[in-house]
């Protein structure tokens, strides 16, 4: 029973942290129908913002990610006027974004590179390898505590959407931008805010992920792949989705970890994404799509 | 007249530096400068990058400055294969030198084989690669990965007295070239070549199973995209094995793993990595946790290995004065064999005259243990496939915060006495 308990509170901790790299990417997607496969090169970007506060001041990952979220958010701006605002009315917007924001990742990678070299990074806070034991069972602190703070960001951001002025604004535009536009919802203001509110929850998520995991430029390659699967899963657009799936899909993956091998809990993320295409396309809470 | 005088200046110009071109030798590499193996592929462009300086700044080799092209191959087998041909067919390289890694240098092997280029090979240890009966390879490390397990055998033997020896052993390894086949030695397993399922060796029973070490868990994880170290840890560590076998592909991995025993709470007495000497690992892990971690390597700051550089004395202290004076960092193994590969590629240039590759191959198969090519890695010949004769791992361990060597003794001065048994991470 312990190692039911056990496992179960391990891929709830790894859950928590996917749940906030996801939910970023999820929210682009969901008002500007950006898929943003930079969103894990921008994560990464967060996490040196956090892993130099750390190296060079000592300032706490978790002190330093309002600071990484700023400058992410910041950075969001000048790329969503840089590279998508002239491109909003395309009829095929979606699909440039997708090549768009391929182009992005590999050069915020090289850019990670030239600037911090390859080597990989990893911050380390005396909470980020210790743990609360429980008789025969431990609660990781490094991950308790991020996902702690993932939960908190996402409750502000869903509370955010749901009750502030511009939070109606935006999902408005989530939901239908001509109406929305109509209505005199300036949606390209939206579109900036929401742009710069993903990219600056890349941000956040990177300063958390600098204690979790250790990274470097060319890593994103391995994190994109997973947070598709989550978004996907969720509903592409959908937080609430985005944090069921990470949950749901870490708990499963850690189960499968112990009890079938550690190579297939990788594969669980990917399975999932290969079903769900399969069998209800748009997620457990996207929209279905419509017919042309 | 101004005109003229430009046309003119320009023509005189741009033939002095064809000149220029026609007398530097040039060297190719391709190596994984982003992409999953980045961390290495950086660090050995560093040790290419500084022999190459050296090398000019001593004159060069048989008179002709060096021009190192080096490219990024993304990590991406395909790729690498593209750029040696690109290498041999459009740059018209002299030489080349090997990239980084098993996976890569595997089907690079062929490419090489097939122009007749001397093919040194910094990373790539997995047997496979020597067992394809290609001319001309020259691993520049100790032995191929499958027979690591001896030197880590031999070290518990050395050093561990036969009452205190771990008994049990958990033995996790990443799903890669390199990781796989270190632990078919330590487990006695076949090496097969899936191309035409011909056994290459078969290393029963195993460095493990000889040294009366019960083998109580064995786990493998993905080659890329795996984040569930915890869980990973916590099965290890309710294993209850007395040494931990964490045989990790790159330093990263090496960390992570780490990390993730130490939050857990896992107590072995002996705990060996595969990588984990570089200094990255060190300031992900810190001193605590890595205190007593053993690490095998082909390189150590300290070893007094003697070699030359442009025919002159260049011991590895030499080396690594010159990384820092360079780099204003600390070198570790990463940058050291790429160093001695560049170091083997002029010995072999200068000893054949000549840089005809077929010459060169002749040169380097005609060392001897009397006889050897000298780097910072120490001594290099090679057996019939390409393998170095009569070399052994560095054994080292993470003592208050610096890698100490403590295996083989009595063979270099300044070795330390082992730590065992780990007290906790």
């Amino acid at each position: 029973m312990s190692e039911i308990i056990q496992v179960t509170i391990l891929g709830l901790a790894l859950g928590g942290v996917i749940a906030l790299m996801g939910s970023g990417l999820s929210l682009v997607f969901g008002v500007m129908r950006i898929v943003n496969l930079a969103h894990p090169s921008l994560i990464i970007a967060g996490a040196y913002v956090t892993y130099w506060g750390f190296k060079l001041w000592g300032v706490d990952p978790i002190v330093m990610l309002p600071v990484a979220s700023l400058i992410m958010a910041a950075i969001g701006v000048l790329i969503y006027r840089l590279m998508f605002a002239r491109e909003a009315k395309s009829a095929r917007y979606s699909e440039m974004t997708v090549l768009l924001t391929f182009a992005l990742a590999m050069m915020v990678e090289g850019l990670l590179g030239g600037l911090f070299t390859n080597t990989q990074r990893v911050t380390s806070p005396d909470y980020a390898t210790a743990a609360f034991f429980i008789g025969d069972v431990f609660v990781p602190k490094g991950q308790l505590y991020a996902g702690i703070v993932s939960i908190v960001i996402i409750a502000s951001l869903s509370l955010f959407l749901k009750y502030s002025r511009l939070g109606y604004a935006i999902r408005a535009t989530t939901q239908n931008r001509d109406a929305a536009e109509l209505l005199g919802v300036n949606v390209n203001f939206i579109s900036v805010l929401a742009f710069a509110i993903g990219i600056g929850l890349a941000g956040a998520a990177g300063s958390l992920v600098s204690f979790v995991f250790s990274f470097f430029p060319a890593k994103q390659w391995e994190w994109i792949a997973m947070l598709m699967s989550v978004v996907v899963l969720g509903g592409m657009g959908s937080i609430l989705g985005t944090v069921i799936a990470a949950f749901s899909l870490s708990i499963i993956a850690a189960f499968v970890g112990t009890w079938v091998g550690a190579t297939w809990s990788t594969m669980t993320f990917f399975l999932a994404l290969f079903v769900i295409l399969l069998v209800r396309p748009q997620g457990l809470f996207g929209e279905k799509p419509e017919l042309a | 007249m101004g005109k003229l005088k430009f046309v003119l200046a320009a023509t005189a110009a741009m033939l002095m530096s064809n000149a220029a071109y026609a007398e530097t030798l040039r060297i190719g590499a391709s190596l994984p400068i982003t992409g999953g193996l980045s961390v290495s592929g950086e660090k050995h462009k560093r040790g290419y990058e500084l022999c190459t300086k050296l090398i000019n700044e001593a004159g060069g080799i048989l008179g002709r400055q060096v021009e190192l092209i080096v490219s990024d191959n993304r990590s991406d087998p395909a790729t690498a294969i593209n750029q040696y041909e690109r290498f041999i067919n459009v740059d018209k390289v002299d030489a080349v030198y090997g990239t980084f890694s098993s996976r890569l240098t595997f089907p690079v092997g062929s490419v090489l084989s097939k122009y007749n280029m001397v093919h040194p090979i910094p990373s790539g240890g997995a047997l496979r690669i020597y067992a394809q009966g290609f001319k001309n390879m020259f691993y520049f490390q100790v032995n191929a990965a499958e027979y690591t397990g001896k030197d880590v055998v031999g070290m518990i033997k050395a050093l561990i007295p036969a009452d205190q020896a771990p008994k049990s052993v958990a033995i996790v390894h990443a799903d890669d070239f390199f990781a796989n086949a270190i632990a078919a030695g330590l487990l006695g397993q076949k090496v097969i070549d899936p191309a035409n399922d011909k056994q290459i060796a078969d290393l029963a029973p195993g460095y493990l199973a000889d040294a009366g070490i019960k083998v109580v868990m064995e786990e493998k994880w993905p080659e890329e995209g795996f984040n569930d170290w915890l869980n990973l840890a916590n099965s290890i560590k309710r294993s209850d094995a007395e040494m931990i076998i964490g045989l990790t592909a790159s330093a990263e991995e090496a960390v992570q793993l780490t990390r993730s025993l130490k939050t857990v709470g896992a107590t072995p007495k002996l705990v060996y990595l595969s990588q984990g000497a570089q200094t990255e690992y060190i300031e992900g892990v810190g001193k605590e946790a890595a205190e007593g971690v053993v690490i095998h390597t082909t390189w150590h700051k300290d070893v007094p290995f003697e070699s030359t550089i442009a025919g002159k004395p260049f011991n590895n202290a030499d080396f690594v004065k010159a990384f820092e004076a360079e780099y204003s960092a600390e070198p570790d193994e990463d940058s050291a064999i790429p160093f001695a590969v560049c170091q083997g590629i002029e010995q072999a240039i200068i000893g054949a005259g000549t840089t005809d590759n077929a010459k060169m191959g002749e040169w380097l198969n005609a060392r001897t243990k009397d006889d050897p090519v000298r780097t910072v890695l120490g001594r290099f010949s090679w057996d019939d496939i390409g393998l170095p004769e009569s070399k052994s791992h560095i054994m080292t361990q993470w003592q208050d915060g610096q890698m100490r060597f403590v295996y083989p003794t009595g063979e270099f001065e300044g070795i330390s006495p082992m730590a065992y048994p780990k007290a906790g991470f």
